[in-house]
């Protein structure tokens, strides 16, 4: 029967829905982990460097990022996110077996000469040999990037997963009105 | 699209996301990030937000003061930007008012699980 079919299929939406929203507690949690470690290296190094040497005051007046984000579509399905180097070569993360779509905005910028400039490390802002509780701030906020699009991810999967859930709501109640 | 992460939170956790190398400063001084502090105003606040929803350029938005922008939060129904609520030490994650899982909290009401 339709009806039946369209019940199991309505279950098992409603088990990936919850299974999403497991992982997307476990993100959240793994997430918050790594941004208490890295509160907790940059407490060491200020108290290492001084009170006033780690802060925007030492932020550099002209920033250039080394990640950036990039948004993929599938054909079927919500989107996808992942951080990659801003300066990674977009024809190599493209390969023939990755159905997924780009959305591009306006015309590809053309590559300037000065792009082989190395972008600057930020931890150069608070100084030349930083301690090394600096770099393990930097590393767990790096690590947090990733888990964010991971939790980006997820979180259009769940929107997509309700709508989806919704809809086969209504179907529903359009075949079988139910004791009602 | 290629986007960034905009972080709008708090000195530590936006020095530290900084630190990931996310930061953006162009030569018109256009940051890609705010610091909030003592001083600055919601409306400060808001308008940073509706600026960074409507960048072009952006596909996640890190934010932890999303009770100031609860409303433009839950107005917001693309999946580009995405907002993701991240925590502070002052202000720790509140699963009870999270966009995501109040929508699913309501998702199963007892009537249409019948």
């Amino acid at each position: 029967m339709e009806v039946q079919a369209l019940r199991e299929e309505l279950d098992s939406k409603c088990l990936q829905l919850l299974s999403d929203l497991e992982e997307l507690e476990a993100k959240r949690a793994a997430l918050n982990a790594r941004v208490e470690e890295g509160w907790l290296s940059l407490a060491k190094a200020r108290y290492a460097m001084g009170a006033k040497s780690v802060g925007p005051l030492q932020y550099a007046s002209r920033m250039e990022p080394q990640v950036c984000v990039r948004a993929s579509e599938a054909q079927d399905g919500p989107q996808t996110f992942r951080v990659i180097k801003a300066n990674a070569q977009i024809p190599e993360e493209v390969g023939p077996s990755e159905a997924s779509l780009r959305r591009r905005k306006g015309p590809t910028k053309t590559k300037e000469s000065g792009s082989s400039v190395v972008p600057q490390d930020p931890l150069n802002w608070f100084g030349i040999l930083v301690p090394h509780s600096l770099r393990q701030a930097q590393a767990s906020f790096r690590d947090g990037l990733q888990l964010a699009a991971d939790i980006a991810s997820l979180q259009t999967r769940i929107n997509w997963g309700l709508s989806q859930l919704r809809g086969l709501q209504r179907k529903l109640k359009e075949l079988d009105p139910g004791p009602a | 699209m290629a986007g960034r992460g905009k972080p709008v939170t708090d000195e530590d956790t936006l020095t530290g996301f900084l630190l990931g190398s996310i930061g953006e400063l162009n030569k018109n001084r256009h940051p890609n990030f705010l610091v909030v502090e003592k001083d600055t105003t919601i409306n400060e606040i808001e308008d940073t937000f509706r600026m960074f929803l409507n960048r072009d350029d952006i596909g996640i938005i890190l934010i932890y003061i999303a009770e100031t922008v609860r409303l433009a939060l839950d107005a917001h129904g693309r999946s580009i930007p995405a907002v993701l609520e991240i925590p502070s030490n002052k202000h720790p994650h509140d699963a009870a008012k999270d966009s995501i899982l109040r929508r699913a909290k309501g998702q199963f009401a007892a009537e249409d699980l019948r």
